[in-house]
């Protein structure tokens, strides 16, 4: 009998899953497998939603993608994919695709209040940078900036790092990964003194005990969690606790969860320190060796302005606290003070300073975090017995403790968007340091990530307003010099006054610090907490905004000029995922009509300016470096003829098509294998962009434990992605320890080798004693860092918490989930989590709608009381990914002081009938 | 219209009552069996993701079953392509003038 297509397609897919995951199927399978296939292509690619970075197979045919597959080889995610990774496939094809630039006009002219109307590229660039360039002779490179994106491919972010650094000499770019794992990041450099994690996917398999907190892995990182899953129920002497402010679908196969209050996980980790410290379970050998103690100042507010003069009328007691802080009864207690005492937040410009502390100190800090006091203020579910509660503290501690147990601890936003985010990410690693459970196979503290490369691009090409690629940054003069010598660029073209970071920007578009911005790969007038005031700012006269998109998101629509954007299959691109793989694909199908990749928009764009526009002196208010006048930067054209520029080359010649990057040809005979490359095609010029500024990026970091292969390397047939370092052509699985780390000295075991902020002076608990700075080259620091409370809380007026994130069938702010209509039904809008009796108590039931008011805003939402969140009394959370239910018009726009990433976690809210 | 190839993991000795309930199950045939390993490999076809959404959970919530995870994925039905300018651009609703608090 003849199969008919579909049962063909069944009878492939199950032939597919099967080979996936290495089931022995019979020939006949097999054989009708390759039928159905017949005339498709395969080609590996990385799933570009999260950051867990799954492989998978993408099946094109006849120039469009018609099948996805989760790759059989890829060590991450081993055949399986979650419902996500369909869409890589699907998002391309949304009825609403953007393909051709919109401007707003009025008659043929741009016009700020016009209707948006189709233009070319060329009108749309000469609009562009006839803007730009009257913001830029305005008020220097200070005055544009740019929203750069964890989901940039590396070949996207360097690209506009150093079209911005190198070549506008502005600082002003920083990416939407700022909202998702800078304290992380803080966390990391604060700690080991280089940033990322020492461990890998793999620890999943070799440990036996998985600590989430404040990460609903279940929902966030299902490939991940079926991992978790299989090893936990496989072994039973695998322990899993879920650490979470409402209870979730992670909990479901947890053997302890622990519902805390927002904001008290500082607490938990203090008395777990306290614990291990009075059971004697340090690791005494492995911290005398390996780390040292330290401590920083508490007063360092909460990332808000220092000003309430933008802030409206109902935000202003929050914004006060910017300033000055009464200390809680709770607070008193765990930072040794009084109730009642004002204290002066005195250390909000230098928040990351700290200092050397003896054990003894760290000891005297974490002694008032007793069993009592730390239950009593962190239990975050009222109706749950408080003996009950602390029974799961004291076992939680007993399995960090237990020697004879691994034990890996994963966290993603609950400690990342946080007002003390940096904080909770410097304690994990506390807790595992002093027991010496870091850095090995199945034991350490891992850091998820929530995009794709976030870790690939945004941290290790450095798309942030501080850094330069592999850790470097632009406050330091040995770094610039690197920098600048390595982009052949004169030695002062690089600023050294960092720029603002992606909340500031809005902050700084608002009140007429930045007049002209871009959009690159992100959503950020959706995703920034406190939406109605970088709303109103997009659309203020002055301001010209431009956003690059594949679809019309609510930054699209608030723009001036929406630049139409290829996305990820579209395009050749590498990504970097939370484990320190990076991971390449090619361009599998061509971009629809006029939509063009990233790489091409920024490269055409720095073809319209002349060195002489941008290399002459410029100012830069508030500027003070060594070498440099105060506030200004030099003319740098004379050292640049020097060097053989002419003031007439453009950017693109000097920065981009060089001579260097024009020998790196397109085709390629190596790698491109048939595949087209609609950027190198449109330059037309015979290079390959991707690989000639992925090979020259690399060259930061070879040698200076950032080893990245060779761009050919990451498209060979069996490779499936590479942990940097990767050293003689060997990637290092667990960082830091000498057995998998050739950077370790020799003899070391362990080896902290990061540079950052290794020289410190000594102290107590409250303050620097001695000025003289020790060197603590090969060790990591394990902080104290006190509880400090929510800066908001619920009240009689605002009585419940709020919290946004993610759910599965979404993703992020579901500009390209939603496109797909099958999946918008699924969770057909957000909806507001909330206990049933909290609903009850306000009329409400399931289904009806109701307004959700913070001091910031309010929205309307249903509400939901049963399904897979099932929030304690006084809590509730929606999802943001829906721009019909607004929720960042009400969350908080605090940030973490040191990390500057803002906290959708804890806003207080009021909810009532609509 | 949607196929997914779905890996069903039972513990072994659940493998047969667990097919007899996927057989029984709209929309799910049995393909293969890895009797040793306890492996189940199933395909789902369905008129939506969310649908397919559905019919995942409802496999994952069978007794005794350690993971049901997707691999594969055909959309080669799908036809729509884009055209002109998003009818939401046209439209201007976004409310970006209007103050936050009534």
């Amino acid at each position: 009998m003849e199969l008919t297509r579909r049962e063909l397609l069944k009878t492939s897919a199950a032939a597919a899953t099967a080979t996936a995951v290495g089931i022995t199927i019979p020939a006949t399978a097999l054989a009708k497998s390759k039928e159905a296939e017949a005339g498709m292509q395969w080609d590996k690619g990385v799933c570009r939603f999260c950051g867990t970075g799954c492989g998978i197979m993408i099946g094109t045919s006849e120039g469009r993608i018609v099948a996805t597959k989760g790759d059989p080889d890829a060590p991450v995610n081993r055949g399986l994919n979650c419902i996500k990774g369909y869409f890589n496939g699907k998002i391309l094809y949304g009825k609403d695709r953007l393909t051709q630039p919109l401007m707003r006009m009025k008659g043929d002219k741009f016009d700020k209040n016009g209707k948006f109307k189709p233009v070319s590229w060329e009108v749309a660039f000469d609009e562009m940078a006839r803007q730009f360039k009257k913001t830029y002779q305005e008020m220097g490179p200070t005055g544009i900036g740019v929203f750069g994106s964890g989901q940039y491919t590396i070949p996207e972010g360097y690209t506009m790092a150093k079209l911005m650094k190198a070549g506008f000499r502005s600082n002003n770019i920083d990416p939407n990964a700022r909202h998702c794992m800078a304290s992380a990041v803080v966390g990391f450099i604060q700690t080991f003194g280089i940033d990322e994690p020492s461990g890998n996917y793999d620890d999943i398999e070799h440990t036996d005990t998985v600590v989430t907190w404040g990460a609903n892995m279940a929902e966030c990182h299902p490939i991940l969690w079926a991992r978790v899953s299989d090893r936990r129920l496989s072994n039973d002497n695998v322990k899993l606790v879920n650490l979470t402010t409402c209870s979730n679908q992670t909990s479901d196969i947890a053997d302890s969860e622990i519902v805390f209050k927002p904001g008290t996980d500082l607490a938990i980790q203090n008395y777990i320190l306290r614990e291990l410290i009075k059971k004697d379970a340090v690791n005494h050998d492995f911290v005398k060796k390996h780390c040292v103690f330290s401590t920083g100042p508490y007063d360092i507010g909460y990332g808000m302005r220092g000003t309430d003069k933008y802030a409206f009328d109902a935000e202003k007691d929050i914004q006060a606290k910017e300033l000055k802080v009464t200390l809680d009864k709770d607070e008193a207690i765990a930072q040794r003070r009084k109730e009642g005492e004002v204290v002066e937040q005195k250390n909000t410009k230098k928040p990351v300073k700290h200092w050397m502390i003896t054990f003894e100190e760290f000891k005297r800090g974490v002694e008032p975090y007793t069993l009592d006091f730390v239950a009593e203020l962190s239990k975050g579910d009222a109706a749950e017995d408080i003996e009950a509660y602390k029974a799961k503290l004291k076992g939680l501690v007993d399995l960090y403790a237990d020697p004879e147990r691994k034990v890996t601890s994963f966290w993603t936003m609950g400690f990342n968007q946080h007002y003390r985010g940096s904080w909770v990410n410097e304690q994990i690693y506390a807790i595992h340091l002093l027991l010496g459970k870091q850095a090995q196979p199945g034991n350490g503290a891992f850091s998820l990530t929530g995009q794709p490369s976030a870790c690939g691009t945004a941290r290790e090409v450095g798309t942030f307003a501080h850094r330069l690629p592999a850790d470097l940054v632009v406050f330091n003069p040995k770094h610039r010099e690197f920098s600048a010598k390595l982009w052949k660029v004169p030695a002062k073209t690089l600023n050294p006054k960092p720029g603002s970071h992606i909340t500031k920007i809005m902050r700084d578009l608002e009140d007429g610090h930045i007049k002209w911005a871009w959009v690159q790969v992100n959503n950020p007038f959706q995703a920034t907490a406190n939406a109605n005031h970088w709303l109103k700012a997009a659309r203020k006269e002055e301001n010209f905004l431009v956003v690059s998109d594949p679809y019309p998101t609510i930054s699209a629509k608030v723009a001036d000029l929406i630049l139409p954007t290829a996305m990820i299959f579209e395009k050749w691109g590498l990504y970097g995922n939370a484990e320190r793989r990076t991971q390449a694909w090619r361009q599998q199908v061509a971009p629809p009509g006029e939509a063009m990749g990233d790489v091409w928009q920024g490269l055409e764009f720095a073809k319209r300016f002349k060195l002489k526009e941008v290399w002459g002196e410029q100012k830069i208010p508030g500027l003070k470096a060594k070498g440099y006048d105060d506030g200004k930067l030099p003319d740098v054209m004379a050292e640049a003829q020097k060097m053989g520029y002419s003031p007439e080359d453009t950017l693109y010649d000097v920065l981009f098509a060089n001579k260097e990057n024009l020998k790196v040809k397109w085709p390629d005979a190596t790698v491109s294998r048939g595949h087209g490359n609609h950027i190198a095609e449109k330059l037309g010029d015979g290079w390959f962009p991707e690989k000639a500024l992925f090979d020259e990026y690399r060259q930061f970091g070879v040698g200076h434990q950032h080893d990245l292969a060779k761009f050919d390397v990451y498209y060979g047939d069996k490779v499936r992605g590479l942990k940097w370092p990767v050293v003689n052509g060997k990637e290092t699985e667990w960082r830091f320890n000498e057995k998998y780390d050739s950077y370790c000295a020799k003899g070391s075991g362990f080896d902290f080798y990061g540079k950052a902020l290794k020289k410190l002076p000594g102290g107590d608990l409250d303050k620097v004693t001695s000025k003289e700075k020790t060197s603590l080259a090969g060790k990591a620091k394990i902080f104290f860092r006190p509880y400090a409370a929510p800066p908001e809380q619920p009240d009689n007026n605002y009585d419940l918490w709020f919290s946004t994130g993610r759910v599965l069938e979404h993703w992020h702010t579901g500009t390209m989930t939603r496109r797909v209509p099958e999946l918008h039904r699924a969770v057909p809008t957000a909806v507001l989590f909330m206990n049933p009796e909290d609903a009850e108590k306000r009329g409400l039931q399931r289904n009806d709608l109701a307004w959700i008011e913070s001091r910031r805003g309010k929205i309307k939402i249903l509400v939901e009381t049963q399904g897979r969140n099932r929030p304690p009394k006084g809590y509730t959370f929606a999802a943001f990914f829906d721009k019909g239910v607004f929720v960042n018009k009400i969350c908080l726009d605090v940030t973490c002081p040191m990390s500057k990433e803002e906290d959708f976690k804890k806003a207080a809210i009021k909810v009532y009938k609509a | 219209m949607n196929i997914s190839g779905i890996l069903v993991v039972v513990a072994p000795d659940k493998i047969d009552s667990t097919v007899e309930t996927l057989n029984s199950l709209d929309g799910i045939d049995v393909h293969h069996i890895e009797q040793s390993s306890g492996r189940i490999i199933i395909t789902q076809e369905a008129e939506s993701i969310h649908d397919e959404i559905d019919g995942l959970k409802r496999v994952r919530a069978l007794p005794g079953i350690v993971l049901a995870e997707m691999s594969y994925h055909s959309f080669e039905e799908d036809t729509e392509n884009v055209t002109g300018i998003p009818e939401e651009l046209e439209h201007e609703t976004l409310d970006t003038v209007n103050a936050p608090i009534d």
